[in-house]
């Protein structure tokens, strides 16, 4: 089928340029309550993607260029979808640009050859080894947990000369802790996205969350200070680098696309900070070459290699991130997709961030700050007030401030860890933020 | 059936679909087969750019078998006959099955519904479409020289579907569309933006809007630059529909989708017929709402849409369910097993959640407030089923002193509670009632279009 494409779209003399994607995907899925399989699925799907560039004049009858594109499932109508996508290119008119062309392609590992081997049997052990995990805490129950595991493969040609394979895996499992009894009762609800059954640390994962859930039976309410706050693991990987799957502030602000509109501040050679800097300085890569990084792949969907770009230096932009179009419409190199967030490690031992008095928040019920001011009011699902031995958990209460500012005055960890799109400081003290109880 | 709008291809598969509940059926208790398509295509035109963005199609066919006990899913992409019955015969033989009595598969009823549409997306063409963009695009532009951008954004949403089981021979073809406006401005403290946007069950007709309403946007935007932060504390607020609908949506919503009571995680499994807000607090979820965005005419398990009352003059009555959790349970259906695509498991979910209106107009109910905040805009808002806590994110609120709206704008804000508290905080309910259409997950995916809203609600909160 994708010769029988590449044909019809040779043979259509409006087209600038052209890339296929052909992607299938086999997937396996188990939902256990906490005595009981709810349900076993399994999934398989295969399609074709076809982009498609024209040129055209636009209303004012200047050269512009544009997209379109087409979704063919196996055995579809070739022609047709072909005809509507170069209609919709001729329609849609920006400043003239065009593919990229071809590049060498980096070795990026993104597949786990143990889930490879054996979906069903792995998704079914991961649950097994959950429950096992789970009885060295007694004080916890394991009421219902998810986990998916899929395989998806791609292979995109290009009118320039394009031709690359990619083989990726995902693996997803979430699940419920409950401790306590009637009304008093209260749960952790954990979610990992991982490419690797290893990166899923469920030993570790559990006891944190056994921890964080008999904890939570204790807490009180939320204090109100302003003061250092401490954070770790996954929680400061999703306030650096969001959610696994959306963008982050970063992400946004350093985008070619936004430079182009006029939509961010951020300038090459400044500070990405609106104030200044009084914490450690901040050194930050998007890197989509991170070994089985969630937003890591060998090419991005228009077949830009995957890279390892030094975003900011010193505090200072170095780069934009820029899909070919907008690398072109701004002159600078074509970054493709942004990719894993990577930060330098810090300088202070964890245990050196942690000795005075200070707030810790474990868990965010969710961290969403504003996606272009970076304003934040978040609750926290579970924090501490550590004062030496002594650690208080609390529930509750607003996390109030502005990302930027918040990055400005930090202190990262020595060690560090990686975190599905994350790889940087373990751990980190914000120095000055508000908590409203 | 020939002008069911369905995909030919769906069309031909569905005389077999008989055969193959048959089939599931001479092995496991309870069988069905759903044919599914959805599509979706974004247009965007901002200052700099034009894009028609297709998103990836989800169409397969999703084979289920069930005993009572566990659901096994064959979900296979595409609508290839001989892969389906290939999936047939690998699915009973891989299956076990526990006889678990029967499985009801509802009334017999054959039916094939359509989305009423005055302006169906599929024959408007896309120059027309974009043309109408671009226009917008200029309409926004004009109001004020410190826009940055104006970013246009239409998407069209459209879902296909055949549900068969042995009772049940049905179809749908609905069609959602949904525009946003977004304007960004720049000031001295950086960059800022507002938004409104409209949507519906519907075609392209419920797409309009007025300078006025494009005036107001601006207005907001600009307004942000100089936007205070409000002092963290314990406030009387009015919510616009669009708030009082996600702090439904966050309470009543999740916390009673009755997955949520099998996985131990709902509060609420314990208060079935206790109060839970004050008298004037009525619940609903209707995915029947006549071009609400979150409707459609059965759910992805067959049963036909209709009105469900979560809460009831303050006491909570029952949750949302979905065959599996309704079985399990032993509880009455409710119309909402709905999955993303074909790919995904059916989950209890919400459609159009919103709170019931009440008598008092919305001037009475402003007057009644010596100080407080009116927030009339969320960006987001997140579940605590089992502690009942409640976050919902409001891009800006607006002072009201001595009974009187001021501009005095605060930004952004974060409302917090415990769930009974803040819905037995109630204290007035006015008569309008408003709907905001989005997309909502479960933890981080199975994303599905709902809508939540309401009237104006006075009640007391924490701010921050």
């Amino acid at each position: 089928m994708l010769e029988k494409i590449q044909k019809s779209l040779n043979s259509i003399p409006e087209i600038k340029a052209w890339n296929i994607r052909h992607e299938k995907i086999n997937g396996s899925q188990q939902y256990d309550l906490e005595k009981s399989t709810e349900a076993f699925r399994q999934v398989s799907s295969e399609q074709y993607t076809v982009d498609v560039l024209c040129d055209s004049l636009d209303g004012e009858g200047k050269p512009s260029s544009g997209v379109g594109a087409v979704s063919i499932l196996p055995g579809g109508e070739i022609n047709q979808a072909l005809r509507q996508a170069v209609l919709t290119a001729q329609l849609v008119h920006n400043e003239p640009y065009d593919f990229p062309e071809p590049a060498s392609l980096p070795n990026v590992e993104l597949a786990d050859q143990e889930y490879i081997k054996d979906p069903a049997g792995s998704i079914k052990k991961i649950l097994v080894s959950l429950k096992e995990q789970t009885v060295s805490y007694p004080h916890v129950r394991l009421t219902a947990a998810e986990c998916f595991g899929q395989e998806k493969t791609t292979h995109l040609v290009s009118s320039k000369g394009i031709d690359a394979h990619q083989n990726a895996t995902e693996i997803y499992l979430q699940w419920v802790y409950l401790a306590g009894e009637g009304e008093d009762e209260v749960e952790t609800f954990a979610e990992i996205y991982q490419r690797r059954i290893a990166d899923l640390n469920l030993e570790e994962e559990a006891a944190r969350r056994a921890q964080y859930t008999s904890d939570l039976l204790l807490a009180e309410g939320s204090p109100s200070q302003t003061g250092p706050v401490f954070v770790q693991g996954g929680s400061l990987a999703t306030m650096v680098a969001g959610e696994v799957l959306s963008g982050s502030l970063i992400q946004t602000l350093s985008s070619g696309a936004m430079k182009y509109s006029g939509e961010t501040p951020w300038e090459i050679g400044k500070s990405i900070f609106r104030s200044d800097v009084k914490g450690d300085s901040f050194n930050l890569w998007a890197n989509r070459q991170l070994p089985y990084g969630m937003q890591s792949n060998t090419f991005d969907a228009e077949g830009i290699p995957a890279q390892r770009i030094r975003l900011i230096l010193d505090n200072k932009l170095e780069a934009f991130i820029a899909d070919q179009r907008f690398a072109s419409y701004l002159d600078i190199p074509a970054t493709g997709e942004f990719g894993n967030i990577e930060l330098s490690a810090g300088k202070t031992p964890t245990k050196e961030l942690t000795k005075d008095p200070h707030i810790e928040i474990a868990e965010f019920s969710w961290f969403n700050p504003n996606p272009i001011t970076g304003d934040f009011a978040c609750e926290i699902r579970l924090g501490y007030v550590v004062d030496g031995e002594d650690r208080k958990p609390f529930k509750g209460g607003l996390l109030l401030g502005n990302l930027l500012d918040a990055l400005a005055d930090i202190t990262w960890s020595s060690e560090t860890g990686f975190y599905s799109n994350y790889l940087g400081p373990s751990a980190a003290r914000f120095n000055h933020l508000q908590i409203a109880g | 059936m020939k002008n069911n709008n369905l995909k030919p291809e769906m069309n031909q598969l569905r005389p077999l679909l008989g055969d193959v509940v048959a089939t599931l059926e001479s092995k496991a208790p309870y069988g069905a087969v759903v044919l599914t398509s959805r599509e979706t295509v974004r247009y965007l035109v901002d200052n700099n750019q034009e894009r028609v963005i297709v998103g990836d199609p989800t169409a397969g066919a999703i084979l289920t078998t069930f005993d009572g006990h566990t659901m096994n899913e064959k979900a296979i992409g595409g609508f290839d006959k001989n892969e389906l019955l290939q999936g047939v015969k690998d699915l009973i033989k891989n299956s076990s099955f526990t006889k678990n009595g029967s499985i009801d598969p509802g009334l017999e009823r054959k039916h094939d519904y359509q989305t009423k549409m005055e302006q169906d997306p599929a024959q408007v063409p896309t120059g027309d479409k974009l043309e109408y963009l671009r226009e917008m695009n200029r309409r926004v532009n004009k109001i004020d020289s410190r826009i940055v951008n104006a970013r246009i954004t239409l998407l069209e949403y459209r879902e296909k579907s055949i549900f068969r089981n042995r009772a049940a021979d049905i179809s749908q073809d609905v069609q959602r569309v949904h525009m946003s406006i977004l304007v960004t401005v720049m000031g001295d403290k950086g960059v800022v933006f507002d938004w409104d946007s409209k949507c519906g069950t519907a075609g392209l007709e419920v797409l309009t809007f007025s300078d006025e309403e494009l005036e107001v946007i601006v207005k907001n935007a600009i307004k942000l630059l100089e936007a205070d932060r409000i002092e963290p504390g314990e406030y009387t607020v009015v919510t616009a529909g669009g708030v009082s609908g996600v702090i439904c949506h966050e309470s009543f919503g999740h916390g009673v989708e009755t997955d949520m009571f099998l996985k131990e995680r709902a509060k609420a499994a314990n208060y079935i017929d206790r109060r839970v807000g004050s008298e004037l607090v009525n619940i609903y979820d209707d995915p029947s709402m006549p071009g609400a965005f979150g409707s459609y005419f059965f759910d992805d398990e067959g049963v036909t849409a209709g009105s469900t009352q979560i809460v009831k003059d303050g006491i909570f009555k029952r949750g949302l369910t979905d065959l599996y959790s309704a079985t399990m349970l032993n509880i009455p259906r409710s119309p909402n097993g709905r999955r993303q695509d074909f790919s995904r498991k059916v989950y209890p979910r919400m459609s159009n959640t919103f709170f019931g209106s009440g008598d008092t107009p919305l001037e009475d109910l402003i007057s009644q407030v010596e100080n407080g905040i009116y927030l009339p805009k969320t960006s987001s808002g997140m579940e605590d089923p089992k502690g009942w806590g409640i976050q919902v994110t409001c891009h800006y609120g607006f002072e009201i002193k001595g009974g009187k709206m001021t501009d005095k704008m605060f930004a952004a804000i974060g409302l917090t509670g415990y769930v009974p508290d803040v819905l037995s905080s109630v204290s007035a309910v006015s008569s309008d009632f408003h709907l905001s259409g989005g997309h909502c997950g479960k933890g981080t995916k199975e994303i599905v279009p709902v809508t939540d809203g309401g009237p104006h609600l006075l009640m007391k909160v924490r701010l921050g």
